[in-house]
């Protein structure tokens, strides 16, 4: 068990503050779209109904995380969070512009450093069959309508 | 009763056909795979494999699907007794008296009660699904909509019953899905809502996207985290075949475990892992000799095993006949249904009774399938054991991109899934479970469109809500979960629970 956290650096306060921002930017949207009333309920009605709930829990997370000690937030790994991203966008980017082949390769390429205990050979060598036996799967077999090559 | 056989004959003609059987076998492998690979779970396999799906009927894609949930409580065990590292959460317990046993020289004797328990579990699970599905069903027919929107409020407050950790923040999660179920276009209107003028979001966020980076990415990443853990398993294991005195040992556990786990599959807030922590405590209670547990006692693999599958066969009851999913699992069900163009609820079973008694029969055949797969097979599997997460991770990675891209052929999806994994991350570190947000998601359409269509028929009156008798026992049974979860004494208990 992580020992109590100090006020205002909780994952209540936290989360809280996610919330809050969250409905926020709904809101934001929703307020174009017309409400109505309960009788005659516009395509806004329920969203905003949704949104304020949201923001009332989230405000009162944050509220809680400012007044009372809670558990800390968990340790973020920078490493394999960007890593894993970015080879995700990578492939977007790549699949539609050079190819499935280049994409997967780049994806690889770029996953094989989240982790430190990859070794670049063996990422090289999963990195090309993953790309050959999905040209075979998912283009041949599968009919997926995407090029292999730019 | 003669209906009930006819139509699970003809369930079996359906599932009895190569393509079916081969989808069903396909599931069951897939299933043991994930199973026994600890740090993969059913709900981010599912979502990894749901765009493969898509090219399939809807019957075999529902029946591949299911073999991989009840298949991964095959495989959970194995990893559980052989190596102590249980592969799926509701193999927690499995592991206290199975690696023991192992321990002792007993592997082969506890595989086998864990993989015949669910069996059996597993064939009477489904013949309660088929004895139950069609009178519930028929029941729920019945409803009007503001009874669904009651029994989509029940169906919400399970979730928060499931979630670890606090109730408040599990309601908020699923606000917070609720409302980004409603992105796209209204219903009633046609009208964008909270489209931020995309056009790929007028149809509403991907679920595909959605699922696979709150679930699939997210633990690929923090699975990354730390350093991996390098299983050595110098277990021998000779012939697989419990002795006789064994068998009759473990007898009755396997039934009150089937028991259990039947019942906690088909109410809302049971599930899986809560069904086989309680048929846990229930052998400890029952036992005559309470030391003899956490020793190796066979009872301790018995009854938990065959309650996890049990309850993953019955967790299918609520989905098929009502249309609300109990668990994450089956909310990713939902998910795949829709995207089949297949509204869950009580019209399945005389709309598509291809696709209920189909999957039933094929259920029976799956669990025959897995103790073929989990017996004789088992050195297979943990020799699977051996490969390394660095390779593991590249494959998944790669696989989940090409599925969600493919999809809808559309690299946006990709980059919404690139969010979400995002998202999924910092919930993680937040404490917060991305699982009620899945049920929200899932069921928010739906809750809307009761929503407004019951004040429509009151004329805008909100107590329509409390005038109808069934309307008014789901809201109550919902109160009372709701309290229940709040109340002191029970909080303990499910701390507990979940930390044992």
């Amino acid at each position: 068990m992580r020992s109590p956290a100090g006020r205002g650096h909780n994952t209540d306060f936290y989360s809280g503050l996610l919330l809050v921002a969250v409905a926020t930017v709904a809101l934001l949207y929703i307020r174009t779209l017309e409400v109505g009333t309960v009788l005659e309920m516009g395509p806004g009605y329920f969203p905003l109904g949704l949104a304020l709930v949201l923001l009332g829990m989230g405000l009162c997370l944050a509220v809680k995380g400012l007044l009372a000690e809670g558990s800390p937030i968990g340790s973020f790994h920078l490493r394999p969070l960007i890593c894993i991203l970015l080879s995700f966008t990578a492939f977007g980017v790549l699949v539609e512009r050079a190819g499935l082949i280049i994409a997967i390769l780049a994806q690889v390429a770029i996953a094989h450093f989240a982790s430190v205990e990859t070794r670049w050979r063996q990422s090289l060598v999963s990195g090309v069959l993953l790309a050959a036996a999905s040209a075979v799967i998912f283009v041949w077999l599968l009919k997926i309508p995407v090029d292999l090559l730019p | 009763m003669t209906d009930v056989f006819a139509a699970l004959g003809h369930g079996f003609a359906v599932a009895a056909t190569p393509i079916n059987l081969f989808f069903c076998l396909a599931g069951a492998i897939c299933g043991t795979l994930i199973g026994v690979l600890p740090g993969l779970g059913p709900v981010a396999t599912i979502s990894l494999l749901l765009p493969a799906t898509y090219a399939l009927s809807p019957v075999s894609a529902i029946i591949m699907l299911a073999g991989i949930y009840y298949g991964a409580q095959y495989g959970g065990s194995t990893t559980a007794i052989l190596v102590n590292i249980p592969g799926e959460s509701t193999s927690v317990v499995t592991a206290i008296d199975g690696y023991k046993m192992a321990q002792q020289g007993r592997a082969s004797e506890a595989l086998a009660i864990a993989a015949i328990g669910s069996f059996i579990a597993g064939c009477i699970g489904t013949v309660v699904i088929a004895l139950l599905g069609p009178p519930l069903a028929l029941m729920t027919q019945q409803f009007a909509s503001p009874d669904y929107f009651s029994l989509m409020v029940l169906g919400l407050v399970s979730a928060v019953v499931l979630a670890n950790g606090s109730a408040f923040r599990a309601i908020a999660m699923i606000f917070l899905g609720l409302l980004l179920g409603m992105v796209g276009m209204d219903l009633n209107t046609g009208e964008a809502r909270m489209t931020f003028g995309l056009v790929e979001l007028s149809d509403g966020i991907n679920f595909v996207a959605l699922v696979m980076g709150l679930f699939g990415v997210a633990e690929v990443i923090s699975n990354l985290e730390g350093a991996s853990v390098r299983i050595v398993n110098k277990m021998r294991i000779g012939t697989i075949w419990p002795s006789f005195k064994a068998l009759r040992g473990a007898w009755g556990a396997v039934l009150r475990g089937t028991a259990l786990g039947t019942l906690f599959g088909i109410l809302p807030g049971g599930g899986a892992t809560i069904a086989s922590f309680s048929a846990y405590a229930l052998e400890k209670r029952v036992a005559r000799d309470r030391s003899r547990f956490g020793n190796g006692a066979i009872e301790g693999v018995a009854g938990p095993e065959s309650a996890n599958n049990a309850a993953a066969q019955t967790s299918f009851v609520p989905l098929l006949t009502m249309g609300i999913p109990t668990s994450a699992t089956m909310a990713l069900m939902v998910g795949a249904l829709t995207l089949h163009g297949i509204a869950p609820g009580p019209m399945i079973i005389s709309r598509q009774p291809d696709l209920f008694w189909g999957l039933i029969a094929s259920m029976f055949l799956g669990n025959a399938m897995l103790v073929i797969i989990n017996l004789p097979m088992i050195g297979i599997w943990v020799r699977l054991l051996a490969v390394p997460y660095r390779l593991l991770y590249l494959v998944i990675v790669v696989i989940c991109a090409i599925g969600v891209y493919s999809v809808n052929n559309s690299s946006f999806d990709v980059y919404m899934t690139v969010g979400f994994s995002l998202l999924g991350y910092v919930l993680r570190k937040l404490d917060a479970e991305p699982a009620p947000l899945l049920m929200g998601f899932v069921l928010g359409p739906m809750v809307e469109e009761n929503f407004r269509r019951s004040l429509i028929t009151s004329h805008g009156d909100p107590m329509i809500f409390l005038q109808r008798p069934i309307s008014l026992a789901l809201l109550l049974v919902s109160a009372a979960l709701l309290i229940s979860i709040m109340m002191p004494a029970v909080r303990q208990r499910r701390v507990e629970v979940f930390q044992e």
